[in-house]
């Protein structure tokens, strides 16, 4: 009998032991820099908090998002994940896919973000994930080609058409203003036809699109003239050269085409690969006369969000604020993932003289410009990319006319949204853009659906 | 003469052809050996200034591991694939060829059936029965189901080289005293031998390049096999080192190349072997 009692003594000091070490998971996705800033961040949170240990499980970006779906759907997701913005869409229709922040706020300093990056990753008034960085297409331009044509860069469409023409007289045939694939060329249609009608294009409730078959000819036309005037090189030229990104594409390397619209996160990676002796430089925002709203598709570059299910979600948190606010990993991360969010670690990277850099100038002058509109989550969704994407090929290889295209994108998107936004009653989908909007007020003000209430009983 | 220009212009188109076809193996040899900024610019295979930077720091890795890790992952992977793989496919190619079973047609018709599926459709369910196996981040899942001959096209290919024999030399072997195993490896074997090999080596080469199941399985980065590893640096916000992964991928096809040359003497011998005793 006394045997028993000492075992049993030595079996609760055991499991008491075992209650103090924790085991954390956590996953990304990036590139060599961003595996080492995560790992040595890593390294020093558990040097902070000895009883943590952290499991690092990290890809490349291919196919990131196929494992952490089976991961969700077998119920084997890490404690803490590095998710995209319209992730949130696929696994948190409800809000309760992924854990709410709100519930462990103690730990998690979410003052460090303000209200309208909380009301970003805000589901139904579950705070599911929060934004690492956030950023939006700016047009940037290659100085040194401009100078060459004896010109300044563009500061208004007026003088990125003018220079088009410039370009070609004084260059030659194969010099452009801008590079543009078909993915930069909706995005920059899409901010054309938003800086005339100041609402975002597509409209989650109505399940269509907020422009009218006028706004949508309008997008084809801007198409059509950017080739016209020699602004963007024609859909078989820039075939071409392969169907690669930027930073792999020739005339891009060696200064021929000028210019980009694209993600002040991710500009880095088109300089990195120039030939040496040019210089970009970011381009004032062009504006439409009369426009209210610059038509910034402003968006997370990328959140950390924590698995619902997770067994510690007070040491998540822990390693979700050590991340965000750190110093040791704001110094780290520097400006690898675009500007922070964090409050704490722009003042601090600030403090330090941080060399600025495009992405930093663009955010910058995001602020300044008149960017309240936003975006549906849906105009990124891959359907409506895609029926997009056949209509403007289609209008570039020349097998329909810009008046043609105009009305496609009118019928065609409008009834691939009608398919792909399920209607609210049945499964009440995040509307990110709008709470962003309206500043979070929206968000928990849609009924939850009783299905999804049910479940979130089982889990508690 | 006109035999020489015959022969030469022959082995001019060949050469050609050849050079045009091995140029992005080349390409890829050359630039591993290239800076990163060189690698977009020309055309050409030829560093202009020859570096090792590309692999001393790809074999680094950005990751805990070198890549000798990751070599070694694959080879735990393929090496206990293969070799399940060649013995499971011959028995049941064995049982197809040679024996009267009921419902044998069906049971074919199933197995090339599953040929036809497409392999995304098992990866929900196969993944669930894993967990509950707790066979997760393990090299299990990625090799276990190949014992069962799950590669229907394997168990075919082997059934129509076998159909192309007379099964005249079984029989004697039968009243010689074999039992069914014994002819299997003592008469089949040998004679199909060529076939074994392809199968080996198609089954080598395809667990190489196979990125979804290991993706799917492995969640440790200490697990992760070559085609995972090689991706790991590709970012969609980061400039990719392709100088590294060039590097690494040329270090990577060795293996391939190697098994290939070595296995095709082989696969040469085992035909001629068999169509003189045959």
């Amino acid at each position: 009998m006394r045997y028993l009692f000492l075992l049993c003594c030595c079996l609760a000091t055991s499991a008491f032991a075992q209650q103090q070490d924790v085991q954390l998971r956590m996953s990304w996705w990036g590139g060599n820099d961003v595996h080492r800033a995560y790992l040595a961040s890593i390294r020093r949170f558990e040097e902070k908090y000895p009883h943590i240990k952290v499991k690092a499980e990290y890809t490349g970006w291919v196919g990131h998002l196929e494992r952490l779906t089976t991961q969700i759907a077998g119920g084997t997701a890490p404690d803490v994940m590095q998710v995209n913005w319209n992730w949130l869409v696929l696994f948190s229709a409800d809000g309760r896919g992924f854990y709410d922040l709100n519930r462990v706020g103690d730990v998690l300093d979410l003052t460090q973000f303000d209200a309208d990056a909380r009301a970003i990753g805000t589901v139904h008034g579950h705070l599911n994930a929060l934004p690492v960085t956030m950023t939006a297409r700016v047009f940037y331009f290659n100085a040194t080609t401009f100078a060459k044509a004896g010109l300044e860069v563009p500061t208004s469409w007026d003088e990125l058409f003018a220079a088009g023409k410039i370009f070609r007289e004084r260059l030659g045939p194969d010099y452009y203003p801008l590079a543009l694939n078909f993915l930069d060329l909706l995005a920059l249609c899409r901010s054309w036809v938003v800086q005339k009608t100041g609402e975002p294009l597509v409209n989650e409730s109505a399940r269509r699109l907020n422009a009218d078959p006028e706004d949508t000819a309008d997008m084809a036309a801007l198409y059509a003239r950017l080739v016209r005037e020699h602004v963007i090189a024609p859909a078989p030229e820039r075939a071409s050269y392969g169907n690669v990104p930027e930073q792999e594409l020739r005339p891009w390397i060696t200064g021929k085409y000028a210019g980009l619209y694209y993600w002040t996160s991710a500009v880095g990676k088109l300089v990195e690969t120039l030939e040496p002796g040019q210089r970009i430089v970011l381009a004032p925002y062009f504006m439409r006369p009369g426009a209210r709203d610059a038509g910034l598709n402003y968006r997370p570059g990328m959140m950390i969000a924590m698995n619902a299910k997770t067994e510690h979600p007070r040491e998540a948190a822990l390693l979700i604020d050590f991340i965000f606010n750190d110093p040791y990993a704001v110094q780290t991360f520097g400006l690898l993932r675009g500007l922070p969010v964090s409050k704490s670690a722009v003042a601090l990277l600030k403090a330090q003289g941080t060399p600025r850099t495009l992405g930093w100038e663009g955010n910058e002058q995001i602020e300044l410009l008149p960017h309240q509109t936003g975006e549906s989550g849906y105009f990124e969704h891959p359907r409506v990319r895609d029926a997009f994407f056949d209509i403007l090929e289609a209008q570039g290889f020349g097998q329909i006319d810009a008046a043609e295209s105009g009305r496609r994108m009118y019928t065609d998107i409008n009834r691939v949204l009608e398919r792909v936004i399920r209607k609210p009653v049945d499964n009440a989908i995040p509307a990110p853009a709008a709470s962003l909007r309206s500043g979070g007020k929206a968000a928990g003000a849609h009924a939850v659906p009783a299905q999804a209430a049910q479940r979130g009983m089982n889990d508690g | 003469m006109k035999g020489h220009l015959n022969t030469s212009l022959r082995y001019g188109v060949l050469i050609g052809v050849g050079f045009l076809m091995l140029y992005p193996l080349l390409w890829m040899a050359g630039g591993a050996f290239r800076p990163n900024h060189e690698i977009f610019n020309s055309i050409g295979f030829i560093p202009q200034h020859p570096t090792l930077e590309g692999f001393a720091k790809g074999w680094q890795t950005s990751t805990e591991y070198t890549f000798a890790r990751y070599l070694l992952n694959t080879f735990a992977i393929i090496v206990p694939k293969v070799i399940v793989t060649v013995v499971s496919s011959v028995l049941v190619a064995f049982g197809f060829a040679r024996f009267n079973v009921p419902g044998q047609r069906v049971l074919f018709g199933l197995l090339i059936a599953t040929i036809l599926l497409p392999k995304s459709v098992l990866l929900v369910p196969q993944y669930l029965m894993f967990r509950e196996f707790g066979w997760l981040d393990t090299f299990l899942p990625l090799y276990v189901p190949s014992a069962f001959a799950t590669e229907g096209f394997f168990v075919f290919m082997i059934i129509q080289f076998m159909r192309s024999f007379p099964a005249d030399m079984e029989e004697a072997a039968v009243m010689d005293g074999c039992n069914s195993l014994q002819v299997l490896w003592h008469v089949v074997v040998p004679v199909i031998l060529p076939a074994i090999i392809s199968v080996a080596l198609f089954q080598f080469m395809w667990s190489m390049n196979d990125f979804l199941s290991p993706l799917i399985y492995l969640s440790s980065v200490e697990k992760y096999p070559v085609a995972l590893a090689l991706k790991l640096s590709i970012d969609v916000t980061e400039a990719t080192s392709w100088n590294q992964i060039l590097a690494m991928s040329t270090i990577a096809l060795a293996p391939s190349l190697i098994l290939f040359f070595a296995a095709q003497k082989y696969f040469v011998e085992g035909i001629t072997v068999g169509s003189v005793k045959g």
